[in-house]
């Protein structure tokens, strides 16, 4: 018995090391690599999958769901095999991740937006549908509203029009674009409503007063599973949840999208820019990995042939960003265009 | 000394009231305990129940899935491709198949048999079935073929008794068009992630699984039965092993999210090994297993009887020879058992594999050690966030695979230990 585990553990390991050595060889890498935000996800499984079943002979491109903020820590970390080729983002890249990219030999960056995606306020379907205002969520949700920690503890409070129950918000954590999303989108524009005084801060006082989310327990951070805040809004039909739009859509049966400054979260409100919670979705692809990496360039060909009006990722619930944005973002890819730093923030 | 005269002994009287009552005491103390005891298992047994009839109710569905019978007419359908090609099969076949607009063709065969509309009845899956078909019989493109693809995830709810009103009428055309089944769903066993519910399956992760497991036995097993027989056998006793003992019992109840931390910034961020990879994965489940295995090797060498240590050595064994042909042979049965119930617990592990990246999505099952992959527990964890409800009972399938993985090493565990268990 001991002879036969003894050949069976050496013949194992001779079998591990011939594997390891055929496909690490060099330390090249033949499949893509994509990083960040669970917003962009699944768009990108999807034009990953169909970049599979089109071309056989190439290997899976691989995508981790890790937020805009640790993917752009991963994309930025370098040029080579063991960084991503490309981060799905939420938001637009910052300029203090530009600089570490840079910085680590990433300089040329290729940036496209690749549609439009909300970020919807909803409740469930029996919920008291209420109708909210952009300075109304600031006061509600900000930290400190006004330069004064926030003491609101129902809707009646920030607003005598709104009914009296309990503030009771779930949103995304502070990892995740969503959050960013919401603290640019909604509360920053809030502020500048409510608040005369907040547009003559500098911008550390600015986001202090006007971004910070309050941490009392008004608002619930429910982690990046956004499908937990669906069942959270079940239960409790006077809580509010905020997530991606293509989440309503999905549980369109079980709950009803919250009006702000009373334009519903729609298809196409958001597409035509009245809904105010609308932001841009980008992927970073770096220059330096176009040639290096097999597959890549037809991976970002497909994704362009699929971001359109009628293409397989508005299906998933994704919205398509004009025309115009479209053909720029494609010409972009296509060209190996790189950022100019000088338009971040 | 004095020989004072011992009292002659007074027999109890059991029938004193005070002796009864300390008696009846005495019984329902032990009746007590024996209840506590049932009800403590009944609990146990309670929970189990739920979970597995939960899991089953939700699950099995997920092993079915329903096809339509889609006729298609290849002679006139808007694509060209050469049979010929596809006959010599290899890569060339598969591009060729791939770019032959096979999508656009099962749908208009859809609208063209059951009526406008009716290509949103299939999954978005559906062409890889006609491409499947197509590759196993090539002679179809001549000819007019029904080949079973697979429904959408409305319809196939519905199909399970879960309908929307738009999937009922069509449901009802359907059933009355005999192009409905509901059936065992082998892809579901054979296919790796989708981003469709009717197409994923579980295989990607359960070999990603096996794979990251063969890492980790491969390496904890050796490195753990050698530290214990060392300890056991040879090491003297003096603060330095009773130091490495205390370390080695610490490490075992060290949190796993700790060592994936460790594996990222060893293996990962030092060695520059390849992220997301099973042997990533098993050399950081192997940290975290090994411990458990030189505990229980420990005990099961510490049960070996020392007479027959003494009397290998008294007949003029050498002690590697007692150690290798009458130690550790006795010793295995023990060895193996906690062997298997460490590795049971590495395979149900999820947090350190995060940590090295093993949640990503990938379409395909991984080819080798040091392809991308996941493991069967964190495809759950993905698929229980995915945004499309047909993914709640895979989600549930895929747990009804794990504990079937797990229940089949555990009986392992005890048909071993029964099979090699010796007793004195």
């Amino acid at each position: 018995m001991l002879r036969s585990f003894a050949l069976l553990a050496v013949s194992a390991l001779a079998l591990a090391a011939c594997n390891d050595q055929a496909s690490t060889g060099g330390g090249a890498r033949d499949q893509i690599r994509v990083v960040g935000s669970s917003t962009v996800y699944p768009f990108t499984q999807l034009v990953a999958e169909q970049f599979v079943n089109k071309n056989p002979g190439m290997k899976a491109p691989v995508i981790e769901s890790t937020g805009t903020g640790g993917g752009m820590k991963l994309f930025c970390a370098g040029v080579g095999a063991q960084h991503p080729d490309i981060v799905n983002a939420s938001r637009p890249m910052k300029a203090s991740e530009y600089a570490t990219c840079k910085a680590n030999g990433a300089a040329d960056v290729i940036e496209a937006q690749v549609g439009i995606d909300g970020i919807a306020f909803a409740e469930a379907k029996n919920g008291p549908r209420i109708a909210l205002t952009t300075a109304d969520i600031y006061k509600a949700l900000a930290a400190n509203p006004g330069g004064k920690p926030n003491a609101a503890k129902t809707w009646k409070d920030v607003n005598s029009a709104l009914p009296a129950i309990p503030i009771q918000v779930y949103g995304p954590p502070s990892t995740s674009g969503t959050r960013d999303a919401l603290a640019e989108l909604i509360l920053a524009k809030g502020c500048e409503e409510t608040d005369a005084g907040a547009k003559a801060l500098d911008s550390d006082a600015f986001d202090k007063r006007c971004k910070a989310v309050r941490e009392d327990g008004a608002y619930v951070d429910a982690g990046e599973n956004d499908n937990l805040i669906v069942q959270k809004l079940q239960a409790n039909p006077n809580a509010l949840g905020i997530f991606g739009y293509s989440y309503l859509e999905e549980n369109a049966n079980k709950l009803e999208g919250a009006p702000i400054n009373g334009v519903a979260p729609t298809y196409d409100t958001i597409a035509g820019g009245s809904y105010p919670g609308a932001r841009p979705l980008f992927i970073y692809v770096k220059k330096a990995h176009l040639d290096a990496i097999p597959g890549l360039r037809q991976f970002l060909a497909e994704y362009a042939a699929s971001w359109g009006k009628d293409g397989p990722l508005v299906k998933r619930g994704l919205i398509a960003a004009p025309d115009a944005v479209l053909a720029h973002s494609a010409e972009l890819l296509s060209n190996a265009t790189p950022l100019d730093p000088s338009t971040l923030k | 000394m004095s020989d004072a005269p011992v009292p002659a002994r007074q027999p109890t009287d059991w029938k004193t009231q005070a002796m009864q009552r300390r008696i009846r005491r005495r019984y329902a103390a032990e009746r007590r305990f024996r209840l506590m005891g049932l009800a403590a298992i009944v609990i146990s047994a309670g929970f189990l129940a739920f979970l597995l009839v939960t899991m089953l109710g939700g699950g099995l569905r997920g092993f079915t899935r329903t096809e339509i019978a889609l006729p298609i007419d290849f002679t006139k359908a808007a694509m060209i491709v050469d049979p010929d090609v596809i006959a010599g099969g290899g890569d060339v076949a598969d591009r060729a198949l791939a770019n032959a607009g096979l999508p656009r063709v099962t749908r208009d065969a859809a609208d063209q048999a059951f009526g406008p509309g009716a290509e949103r009845w299939l999954s978005d899956g559906a062409w890889l079935s006609v491409r499947d078909a197509i590759k196993a019989d090539p002679a179809l493109l001549n000819k007019r073929a029904v080949i079973d693809v697979p429904a959408s995830t409305d319809i196939d709810s519905a199909a399970k008794g879960d309908p929307s009103p738009a999937a009922t009428t069509a449901l009802a055309k359907l059933r009355g068009a005999d192009a409905i089944h509901t059936g065992f769903n082998t892809a579901f066993l054979s296919e790796a992630d989708a981003t469709d519910p009717t197409v994923v399956g579980i295989w990607g992760a359960l070999k990603g699984s096996l794979l990251t497991m063969f890492v980790t036995l491969l390496l904890a097993f050796p490195v753990g039965v050698f530290a214990a027989l060392y300890l056991e056998e040879y090491a003297p006793r003096n603060r330095w092993t009773d130091l490495i003992e205390v370390s080695i019992n610490n490490l075992a109840a060290v949190p796993s999210i700790i060592f994936g931390l460790l594996g990222l910034a060893v293996f990962l961020n030092t060695f520059h090994l390849p992220r997301s990879a099973p042997v990533v994965g098993g050399l950081t489940l192997a940290l975290m297993t090994m411990p458990v295995i030189v505990i229980a090797g420990r005990n099961a060498i510490k049960s070996v009887p020392p007479s027959i240590r003494d009397a290998a050595l008294g007949i003029g064994a050498s002690p590697i020879q007692v150690v290798f042909h009458h130690v550790l042979p006795l010793a295995l049965p023990g060895i193996l058992t906690g062997t298997i119930i460490g590795m049971a617990r590495a395979l149900g592990e999820t947090a350190p594999l995060l940590m090295i990246g093993m949640r990503a999505f990938i379409a395909t099952p991984p080819s080798g050690l040091t392809d991308p992959a996941t493991v069967l527990p964190v495809q759950i964890f993905l698929w229980s966030d995915e945004v499309s409800h047909g993914f709640v009972e895979k989600t549930s399938a895929a747990i009804i695979v794990l504990l079937v993985v797990l229940l089949t090493m555990n009986g392992l565990a005890i048909y071993l230990r029964n099979k090699f268990e010796t007793r004195w």
